[in-house]
């Protein structure tokens, strides 16, 4: 009898797993029998009804929260292994251990997003059996490799937390990080399948008019909005991750007493709002290539979005944005007491909080208003004659690029003031610097006033540079401050030394990122109107129709104050499981 | 001086992309004043 060893079995399953996964995972048409079936038709009878339950708002809800806590569980796993990685470079234990803290955070929210994600999959099988037999036909193997990676995901999760202090040093770290790559391509992997069905029921592919399955899974997968969505979501992921996780450092600020344990939480907090921002700065511009795409494959569903009352939403959006603009401003602001020098920078303080609130405000101006028959009448329409001109896309694109310009020039005066620079040419670097600010400035300005005066196409190509311009300061500026700070005498940075009122801001950053997710993802799956699948399988339930503003508000803060209540749930445990009971007298 | 210098520099910089940009994106500068 042949004995084989536990671990050549293994090596085996993984190998036969490896060579054929992707067999079953790209699965061509021709396994469907060779028979073109269009997708099914649901009557309203077909759609199964249990008591009162709302189905849509069931399933809505639990995606939605199935959302919240996937994007969290993905994102910090992301920038653990970077900060690991920083630990390992700089030789400083604090970020390895801060890199640790952040994926217990993540253990006590892995087990939640499987329970959600197990319900919403449930409550779709029930409520919308013939949509989901149909994605099951389109997407036939991919559904099981989804439920092999997420089997992974689990293991591989597990190991990498668990495994951190028996690999911690020497050859062994690098073993330890290497598990972490593999959590997180996982991770991705996962997340890009996900996006691959959601984008799949907004511009289908791989099918023709009817629905019957012509291509590949591949081509099912590649649908037109599949790479945007991408994008977006491991942006906006990254951002999110940085927000929870900078709330749970608020929290232990708060709640800490010692000095030293204050100063670490002071530093993660940092840290987190510095992870956060540095997702958020791309992630308008993704958003405004996901939008881009949709109008290219759908003019009639870009104008759903931006042209009918979804638009309002957008209006919301960006007092959201404003809000965790001014709250990661304020953040940086504050943490200027840090250090001794920051006191010189307070001056500047005022006049970026101006640029940024103007931003804030034409960002918010919509281009016509909602008005009563009377107010119309004083106003002779619904465009305001001066504020008018500030609802278009040059004046917000304008707006936007220079909040996010001076949003890193707060972080660059933090960096800036516990750093003072050495070399001879210092005085000039700054005033190369300043000069950069000035024209990158300007020509972000006047790109803006460009579209005022050209066709719609150049409107929209003037975007472009302003973009570019955005990224030149930032990067040159960076690039020009590693070159004069080196070698730069170092302040001490009082870690801790911040009021208490700096942390709320830090509250801010994931209870708006959250409800702004929300509507997001409201806005975006409302976009396919009375379709299952846009154009191929319409939805007959008693419930479609796009949901009113009302009823989706009340819909998506009631899923963010229940996402917020599993969040503090989760900050209580991490802190429950570091605490230790003292040892009654006598047993010492 | 070198403030000056500095702005001329990244202006001609600004510039060039812009114009870069623009035509890459089929949209050369100066063919941009067709009727609205």
């Amino acid at each position: 009898m042949i004995r084989i060893k536990p671990k050549t079995a293994l090596i085996a399953t993984f190998a036969v797993a490896v060579l054929f996964l992707p067999e079953i995972a790209l699965a061509t048409g021709a396994d469907t029998g060779g028979v073109l079936e269009g997708a099914p038709q649901p009557t309203r009878a077909d759609y199964p009804q249990i008591g009162g339950i709302s189905a849509r708002t069931l399933a809505w809800g639990l995606a939605q929260m199935h959302l919240f806590l996937a994007a969290f569980v993905l994102a910090v796993p992301l920038f653990s292994i970077a900060t690991e990685f920083m630990g390992v470079v700089s030789r400083d234990d604090r970020y390895d251990n801060m890199a640790r803290e952040f994926m217990k955070i993540t253990m006590a929210a892995y087990s939640l997003t499987a329970l959600v994600g197990g319900g919403l999959a449930l409550a779709l099988f029930l409520f919308y059996p013939h949509l989901m037999g149909y994605m099951m036909k389109v997407f036939r193997g991919q559904t099981l490799i989804y439920a092999a990676l997420f089997g992974l995901e689990s293991i591989t999760l597990y190991v990498y937390f668990y495994s951190w202090d028996a690999l911690r040093h020497g050859n062994r770290k690098w073993v330890h990080m290497s598990i972490g790559l593999l959590l997180n391509t996982v991770g991705l992997s996962l997340m890009f399948i996900a996006n691959a069905w959601t984008s799949f029921m907004m511009s289908p592919a791989g099918v023709d008019a009817a629905g019957a399955i012509t291509g590949s899974v591949w081509e099912a997968t590649r649908n037109p909005l599949w790479n945007p969505l991408n994008l977006h979501r491991f942006l906006a992921n990254i951002a999110y991750g940085g927000a929870i996780v900078g709330g749970y450092s608020a929290y232990m600020f708060l709640a800490e007493k010692k000095a030293e344990t204050k100063a670490h939480y002071d530093w993660m907090g940092y840290t987190s709002n510095f992870i956060a921002i540095l997702g958020f700065l791309p992630l308008p511009f993704a958003g405004y290539w996901l939008m881009a795409e949709i109008y290219s494959y759908s003019q009639q569903m870009g104008i759903t979005a931006m042209g009918g009352i979804l638009a309002w939403l957008f209006i919301i959006q960006a007092v959201l944005i404003g809000t965790i603009m001014l709250a990661a401003n304020y953040y940086l602001w504050s943490g200027l007491m840090r250090t001794d020098r920051g006191a010189q920078y307070t001056k500047y303080v005022k006049y970026i909080a101006f640029v940024i609130v103007c931003g804030f405000l034409v960002w918010v101006t919509p281009h016509s208003l909602i008005l009563s028959a009377q107010e119309l009448q004083v106003l002779g329409g619904t465009h305001h004659r001066l504020l008018g001109p500030l609802g278009i896309m040059p004046a917000k694109n304008t707006a936007v690029n220079l909040m996010l310009v001076f949003t890193f020039l707060s972080f660059q005066m933090f960096y800036r003031s516990s750093r003072v620079p050495t070399v001879s040419w210092a005085r000039a670097g700054n005033t190369v610097i300043i000069a950069l600010y000035i024209v990158g400035c300007m020509n972000i300005v006047g790109a803006g006033i460009y579209g005022y005066i050209t066709p719609t196409v150049y409107k929209v190509g003037a975007s472009v540079p302003q973009v570019v311009s955005t990224l030149m300061i930032i990067l040159g500026s960076v690039l020009i401050d590693s070159f004069m700070l080196r070698g730069a005498k170092s302040e001490k940075i009082h870690w801790g030394r911040m009021h208490e009122r700096s942390q709320y801001a830090l509250f801010v950053l994931p209870v708006a990122f959250t409800w702004l997710m929300g509507l997001m993802g409201y806005i975006r799956s409302s976009l396919r109107t009375h379709w299952h699948i846009y154009t191929i399988m319409k939805d007959n339930s008693p419930e479609a129709y796009i949901p009113t503003i009302g009823q989706a508000g009340n819909t998506i803060t009631a899923v963010t104050l229940a996402f917020m209540a599993v969040m503090v749930f989760v900050f209580w445990l991490s802190r429950l499981g570091a605490t230790k009971q003292a040892a009654p007298a006598g047993q010492e | 001086m070198v403030f000056i210098v500095a702005l001329a520099v990244w202006a001609a910089a600004f510039y060039v992309m812009d114009r870069y940009i623009m035509s890459a994106q089929g949209l050369p500068v100066g063919a941009d004043m067709m009727p609205l």
